[in-house]
């Protein structure tokens, strides 16, 4: 072991890329492929002819559209619901603390589907079924909590006397709040936002039952396909999905990074954040 | 007259619990800062200092007494509308800002225009030399000049009273004393009232008009630095300020026996009889080269030398007690460590204390 | 008043639309699994659905095969989650120069794609005519697609298995690292001076450390495969079917009597969640894995 740790390193290395990286070839190859039949291991011929027809199908970019449209009300709503619960919690002494997070983080561990099922009945006869509110609000429970954590952590790294200094400078609550507060927890609402854009941009069952077929995001679109569809185009859109996916990601990251750059809180700040 | 009146504050724990003497975080304090006088709070850690700064500064909610401006009551007021400014143990400038930004951050906050604002900003950046810093960002800027920049960005409105926590303590010792002149040139410059919260006396020493002492959640004496020093009213305050020679002992008919009976001294004909502490401060012993009247003979052994700033430190046993003593050069080489020594205290700078 | 109360109105959106909408959506199905349904007039509190439920042979057939490919699902992200990171580790250590980031950012990209996408590539990869079939074929292993065995809707659910072990593996991954990462170059250093070789190093010193987070890693796999519906909706067979989409499947069948049956697997598999969620979360804070979650 210790003579060989290149090879060794080598052999590591490309074990792990054939885990991650190869499971995506089969997709890209289905994609592109014209007549893909067993025992070929490459296609015949290739064509653009699924992503010709995925790309100008008007309901894909719909439901890109609508996907995304989903996944920014729901963020926005958590952003608004976790900064005063994280304020609280963090700051206040307060009665029954666990019970509050157990509360909130309690859709991590009981599937949301159980609580969806349950109200479905009360959605339709409040007329959410078939809505896109109804669906943003069935996409609440499983995404505040990973919020919710994200800007506990952060507020949990911003002293006090950042606030205490602000007062002492004539600053009221509000721009309190604006220049000195919100600056700090920017980076951890990024963060939770990235995360709450991800798992809204997952649910399946959950805007199939309330949504009824009427909502299309990606998922619905989606499925049909996947299960037992066209395999070129359900290739396609599989891929299309996932670069949406990591693309959202991907653009909070760069977000967040930009914000540090451009705003130089670099590492010799952060340590005087807890004094 | 806009002085500063601290009017009986006290802070308990937890404010609900009953009022017995344990739960105080601060006695009642009553203290009166004249307008353009730089106030020290000199304590050790967890004497209520602190608590006390920040009872005035209105970020802790007193449980009793009042905080008065000239004639303006502001206990009641919110700390963001006391127009108080306070600089802290870090700078905390806000990392998100340029300096200037930071700078005038007080006077965005009372609605001043921009242009005026930020050329407010740049006018007290120049008073504290960082000119041409404006644009850059707080990481950019070394310990020294951040502090700085905290200073200037709690000038800048103009406050009725500087509260300072520990600022220069995160510094080092070399900037620290340079920050101290920095300081004391820009209060005078401005005239501005400062309280200023310190656990070095050195610091408090070098900067204040008066000094107030603390120890355990409560005032113990205030005065100016050569009153405290010279005449300190308790042990805890002399051994605070760093006198150690103290001597147990008792009075009677005028002489002090010390209770290892090694020191006897006669003559003490304005003090009542009873127990006392003997107060010696390092300067008031000398070496013995002939008997001078007013003056006690001490023999010890000298046990350890020390040179600092053209001065030697020496510690000599004398009975059961380990004398300090600050010597001259010239007086200091007579003797080395192990030698026989004659010393005289000059009775005139010995201070009696009961507590 | 306000300012002892004010706390609790700073948590009451937060904790009341997650009560609201979350728990109430979980009380409503609680009620009408009882049959609590004024709509169509049923307003009498029953056992019925349950009892129907606990003598129904595909509710226990079910149980199992939930119970078996969730085992197996995070055993196996277990395996390979804990290779994967001391894999990473290793190679950190071997290689100081090279910059971390970019590859830690490629391990967690199964972590980013949707279920349904990873399924499908399950299904690309291991159908009978599938990538995997393909390849064998190309060595001449086998000679007939039916030659390749049935891995993607399979009663046993070896498709679904193969999907949570890509999908949860990185996870596995993730909790782990930062743990390893811990273990100091100066222990390695140390280990050396007492001539600790490499699989004696990671005997004595890495999997002692990285033991507790391994554990409820697995466990937080295990809670999430036994009540997941996407992936074995997609890669499972009609019937036996794991236990949310054997729900799903009462819950559309079309006969409202189904629905309080359905309801009523929701609520046993809830309470299941809850008692495992309850059992990592002592088990965590008393090992002090999840820093940070509250």
């Amino acid at each position: 072991m210790k003579r060989h740790p290149r090879l060794l390193s080598l052999f590591v290395f490309i074990t792990l890329i054939i885990f991650i990286i190869v499971p995506f070839v089969p997709l890209l190859l289905s994609s592109l492929s014209f007549g893909w039949r067993w025992p070929d291991v490459l296609p015949e011929s290739w064509s653009f002819r699924t992503w010709e027809y995925v790309l100008n199908d008007g309901r894909t970019w719909q439901a890109v559209g609508i996907s995304l449209w989903i996944a920014l009300i729901v963020t926005a709503v958590n952003i608004l619901l976790a900064i005063p619960a994280a304020n609280a919690l963090v700051r206040y002494p307060v009665r029954g603390r666990w019970l509050f997070e157990a509360i909130i983080f309690a859709p991590i561990i009981i599937p949301p589907f159980i609580s969806v099922m349950g109200i479905h009945l009360t959605f339709l006869r409040l007329g959410l079924t078939e809505t896109v509110v109804g669906v943003v609000l069935a996409h609440i429970a499983p995404t505040l909590p990973y919020m919710f954590r994200a800007v506990m952590i952060s507020y949990q790294t911003l002293s006090v006397d950042w606030e205490d200094q602000a007062r002492m400078l004539g600053a009221r609550a509000v721009p309190r709040f604006f220049h000195v507060v919100l600056p700090h927890l920017l980076p951890g609402i990024l963060a939770g936002a990235s995360l709450s854009v991800l798992i809204s941009l997952s649910q399946y069952l959950i805007t199939f039952i309330i949504g009824a077929g009427q909502v299309v995001t990606l998922p619905i679109l989606l499925f049909p396909f996947v299960s037992g569809g066209d395999p070129g185009i359900a290739s396609a859109y599989s891929l299309l999905y996932a670069a949406i996916a990591i693309a959202a990601l991907v653009g909070m990251d760069a977000a967040l990074k930009r914000y540090y750059q451009l705003n130089k809180a670099s590492q010799g700040q952060a340590k005087g954040v807890k004094p | 007259m806009s002085d500063l009146r601290i009017i009986d504050i006290e802070k308990r724990y937890g404010a609900v619990q009953p009022k017995n003497d344990a739960s105080f975080m601060l006695r009642p304090v009553r203290l009166s800062i004249r307008e353009g006088e730089f106030f020290s709070l000199l304590g050790p850690s967890g004497c209520g200092k602190t608590t006390l700064l920040k009872l005035v500064a209105g970020l802790l909610e007193a449980d009793g007494g009042e905080i008065w401006i000239g004639d303006k009551n502001l206990t009641n007021v919110p700390p963001e509308s006391r127009q108080f400014a306070m600089v802290f143990q870090q700078s905390l400038l806000f990392p998100h800002k340029n300096i200037e930004d930071n700078v005038a951050f007080g006077l965005k906050m009372q609605k001043v225009g921009k242009k005026q604002r930020l050329k407010a900003a740049r006018d007290m950046l120049e008073h504290v030399g960082l000119s041409g810093f404006g644009s850059r960002f707080p990481d950019e800027l070394s310990g020294g000049q951040q502090q700085r920049v905290a200073l200037a960005r709690a000038l800048v409105a103009n406050p009725r009273v500087l509260l300072m926590d520990e600022p220069f303590s995160a510094l080092d010792p070399g900037l620290r004393e340079e920050m101290r002149e920095l300081l004391s040139r820009i209060q005078k410059e401005f005239r501005v009232t400062v309280l200023f919260v310190t656990h070095d006396r050195d610091e408090a020493f070098a900067l204040s008009d008066r000094i107030a002492i603390m120890g355990e959640g409560a005032l113990r004496q205030v005065g100016n630095a050569r009153e405290l020093y010279e005449r300190p009213d308790t042990t805890t305050v002399a051994a605070f300020l760093g006198l150690r020679n103290i001597l147990s002992g008792a009075l009677e008919n005028g002489r002090f026996v010390s209770s290892d009976g090694f020191l006897e001294v006669d003559g003490i004909s304005q003090l009542a009889d009873g127990d006392y502490f003997m107060v010696i401060r390092p300067e008031a012993i000398k070496t013995a080269e002939s008997d001078q009247s007013g003056h006690v003979r001490i023999q010890g052994i000298v046990q350890e030398m020390k040179y600092s700033r053209g001065m030697y430190s020496l510690k000599v046993r004398a009975g059961n007690q380990l004398l300090e003593c600050l010597f001259t050069t010239a007086q200091a080489e007579k003797t080395t460590v192990g030698e026989a020594i004659n010393l005289l205290v000059d009775m005139k700078e010995v201070r009696f204390l009961k507590e | 008043m306000w300012r002892k109360s004010k706390p609790y109105l700073l948590l009451l959106p937060a904790a009341g639309t997650i009560i609201l909408l979350f728990f109430g959506g979980i009380f409503d199905g609680l009620l009408k699994s009882f049959g609590y349904f004024p709509a169509i007039g049923e307003t009498e509190l029953t056992f019925a659905a349950y009892d129907s439920l606990l003598h129904s042979g595909s509710f226990w057939e079910s149980m199992a095969l939930t119970l078996r490919i969730a085992a197996l699902s995070s055993l196996l992200s277990a395996v390979i989650g804990a290779l994967v990171a001391l894999a990473l580790f290793f190679l950190n250590d071997s290689m100081k120069s090279a910059s971390p980031k970019a590859w830690h950012r490629l391990f967690q990209l199964p972590l980013t794609i949707p279920h349904l996408v990873a399924g499908y590539i399950i299904v690309l990869l291991f159908t009978q005519s599938g990538f995997v079939s393909r390849l064998l074929a190309a060595f001449g292993w086998i000679d007939d697609i039916t030659d390749f065995p049935v891995l993607v809707n399979d009663p046993f659910g070896w498709g679904i298995i193969l999907t949570y072990a890509w999908k949860e593996a990185p996870f596995v991954a993730l909790m782990l690292y930062p743990v390893l990462s811990r273990i100091h170059g100066s222990w390695r250093e140390v280990s050396r001076v007492f001539g600790a070789g490499n699989w004696q190093f990671v005997r004595e010193v890495v999997v002692p450390v990285m033991m507790p987070a391994w554990a409820i890693a697995t466990f937080i796999v295990f809670v999430f495969t036994f009540s997941a519906f996407e992936v074995p909706y997609l890669l499972g067979v009609t019937y036996p079917s794991v236990l949310p989409v054997y729900s799903y499947q009462l819950y559309t069948s079309g006969t409202l009597s189904d629905r309080p049956e359905a309801l009523a697997v929701n609520m046993i598999l809830a309470a299941i969640t809850i008692l495992l969620g309850l059992v990592a979360y002592y088990f965590s804070k008393r090992w002090n894995v999840l820093k940070g979650w509250g």
